[in-house]
């Protein structure tokens, strides 16, 4: 079980990495800054 | 003979149809009609008579152009798994589809004649426009009849070794000249709707190639291409229901059990990308015409895209629904109806939110009552974010229901199954927060980041598919195959097969409506105006109504179509005392 949960704990941290790295790389890629501007002025 | 100049030659020809201007009408605006230039037949305005038989030719077309495609494909697969039951399900599929071809043909010249007769201007200035392009048009819809019967009917005379690839052959051509076909049609519809290769007075200044490779026509292509995948599938999955409901041995109803399922998954992996190239048509709409994508989505038809959601949950519930009862197809399925409750918990609460409007059609006692037109609660459900939000959770929760399937008939010999296990119930764990982590920061920013957010939400959902099935498709290696038992399905699943041709066809009605009526009052958008007596938008109750009249009437068609079908494979018994 434990086995288990470590494995769950790190591909949680690695899918998190993925999406983080995605998500940012769209958003740059659409002319939009993300990241501490979460709110942008309009 | 030295062919080498000729082919020069001819490819000099062929590059000079296609890229120089048309000279002869180059500098010739566009006519601006008048009313007297749009006959009456019986009383009757062009516009009910040609949005019937257009309606009702894109739907056999995309019919007839879709069922090649996974013909072609399941064709293949008999090859390779040297299954003969690919091969006869494959064949069944286009006997459908032969059936379907020559009404297909018949709609489209009635379409063409009532186009020349009502609207004779218009088509003056679209022939001037294409020119010679129509008659490559003809010339590929001759080549798509030729190889479509020579498809069809050498199944049986190329049936193995090197004549079978021949035959697969021969049905890839059929293919590209079927896509062709509707690349070129569809270029005539993005034309009207986004003028390319003209001025703005009309006059032709570009290539036909300029004129065709218009900003909509890509879009148009990709979201047409998926949508006529997943209208076949729905439609031969009806042809299986029926042939199951009526099956009278239970060979028959293992096979037509065996069709239906077949059918709902080409059904659903034509659909599941679909939202996203209808986002990317609508997303250029905007780009090409804010007021046009205003028009369309936050105007007057913005309501249909209400019922669009309805339409929309139907298919997913169906669908979703028909995926559960085959999990008792095989004994290791029952293991997962636990999860059943959960999944459509998603679905209907992703619908609930999908349907939810902006704003509401309200009486003045009823906006008093509300303080204002929007509901305090579910107001905020309205706008984009959480219907993205929604529809990327629904997709995710289709998925689930097609993997869980697929795993209900197989056994993971490989030992590292649980990790696996555990690494794709994180990548879903993450998914889901992602897409709703998208969802709510497209809340807090402004429209340009809340329309931008939704592209990562698409990348999560596409990227939760393609990773779950690379780790599936590993961890079932030298798997142990459950046995499925077709044809153990409760009768009422087949009615979800059912559901999906009617929903399909009032959609692709109700849609096509849309992506015309967004022109308002122009025959070619910004550059020709419709000056007929139908120079208006229909009210949405009208427009349902017309709408609602076509599905009924393809229905019957299809109706027709099936029967034909079935007849063709029934064989009269000799009389007493006659030889068979």
């Amino acid at each position: 079980m434990a086995k288990r949960l470590t494995v769950f704990a790190l591909a949680l941290i690695l899918w998190a990495g993925y999406f983080y790295a995605i998500d940012r790389a769209i958003m740059h890629g659409q002319g939009l800054p993300v990241g501490a501007d979460l709110m942008p002025p309009a | 003979m030295r062919r080498g100049p000729l082919v020069v030659l001819l490819l000099a020809l062929a590059a000079a149809f296609l890229l120089l201007p048309d000279l002869a009408f180059a500098g010739e605006p566009a006519p601006v009609p008048s009313r007297a230039d749009y006959p009456t037949v019986g009383g009757m305005t062009g516009r009910p008579v040609v949005w019937a038989l257009a309606q009702m030719h894109l739907f056999l077309a995309a019919f007839v152009l879709a069922v090649p495609m996974f013909v072609l494909v399941i064709e293949l697969t008999g090859v390779l798994s040297e299954d003969a039951r690919y091969d006869s399900m494959a064949r069944e599929f286009m006997r459908i589809s032969m059936a379907a071809y020559a009404l297909t043909a018949l709609v489209g010249g009635g379409l063409t004649l009532a186009l020349f007769v009502f609207y004779p201007v218009v088509m003056d200035y679209l022939l001037r426009v294409f020119d010679g392009q129509v008659l490559v048009y003809a010339l590929l819809f001759g080549l798509e009849s030729v190889f479509l019967y020579l498809y069809y009917y050498s199944w049986d005379a190329l049936r193995f070794g090197n004549r079978k690839w021949f035959h697969l052959s021969l049905g890839l051509v059929l293919n590209a000249v079927g896509s062709t076909l509707m690349f070129v049609a569809n270029a005539w519809v993005t034309f009207m709707m986004a003028p390319s290769g003209v001025d703005s007075t009309g006059a032709v200044t570009g290539s036909i190639w300029q004129i065709m490779r218009g900003p909509l026509w890509n879009p148009l292509n990709l979201h047409r291409f998926l949508a006529n995948i997943a209208y076949g599938g729905a439609i031969v999955g009806a042809y299986a229901a029926y042939r199951f409901l009526s099956a009278r041995t239970a060979e028959e109803r293992a096979h037509y059990d065996w069709m239906g399922y077949t059918s709902n998954l080409i059904a659903v992996i034509g659909f599941l990308p679909l939202p996203f190239a209808g986002y990317w048509l609508m997303a250029e709409i905007y780009a090409y015409s804010q007021q046009m994508g205003i028009t369309a989505m936050g105007g007057i038809l913005a309501w249909l895209f209400i019922i669009q959601a309805v339409l929309i949950g139907s298919i997913l519930l169906a669908a979703n629904y028909y995926l559960w009862c085959g999990l008792g197809r095989t004994e290791g399925g029952r293991r997962y109806t636990p999860f059943v409750p959960f999944i459509a918990l998603v679905l209907v609460g992703g619908f609930l939110v999908w349907v939810t409007p902006h704003t509401l059609i309200l009486t003045p006692e009823e906006v008093r009552m509300l303080g204002g037109t929007r509901h305090k609660v579910l107001g905020p459900l309205g706008i984009m974010p959480a219907k993205n939000t929604a529809v990327n959770l629904m997709l995710l929760a289709t998925f689930v229901s097609f993997q869980l399937f697929r795993r209900a008939g197989r056994i993971a010999t490989v030992r590292w199954a649980w990790a696996g296990n555990a690494v794709i119930v994180a990548l879903y764990a993450v998914a889901v927060a992602n897409i709703v982590g998208a969802g709510l920061y497209g809340y807090v920013t402004p429209t340009v980041y809340k329309v931008g957010s939704s592209v990562p939400q698409v990348a999560t959902t596409l990227s939760v598919i393609v990773f779950s099935l690379l780790i599936d498709g590993a961890m079932n290696r030298g798997a142990v195959r459950r046995e499925v038992h077709w044809g153990r399905m409760a009768v009422r699943s087949q009615y979800a097969l059912f559901v999906l041709p009617v929903a399909f066809t009032w959609m692709m009605g109700l849609m096509g409506y849309i992506r015309s009526s967004v022109r308002t009052n122009w025959h070619v958008y910004t550059i020709m105006k419709d000056a007929s007596p139908d120079a208006y938008i229909p009210t949405i109750g009208d427009a349902g109504n017309a709408i609602t009249l076509v599905t009924v009437g393809f229905m019957a068609v299809i109706i027709f179509v099936f029967w034909l079908t079935q007849l063709g494979s029934i064989k009269q018994p000799a009389p007493s005392g006659l030889a068979e």
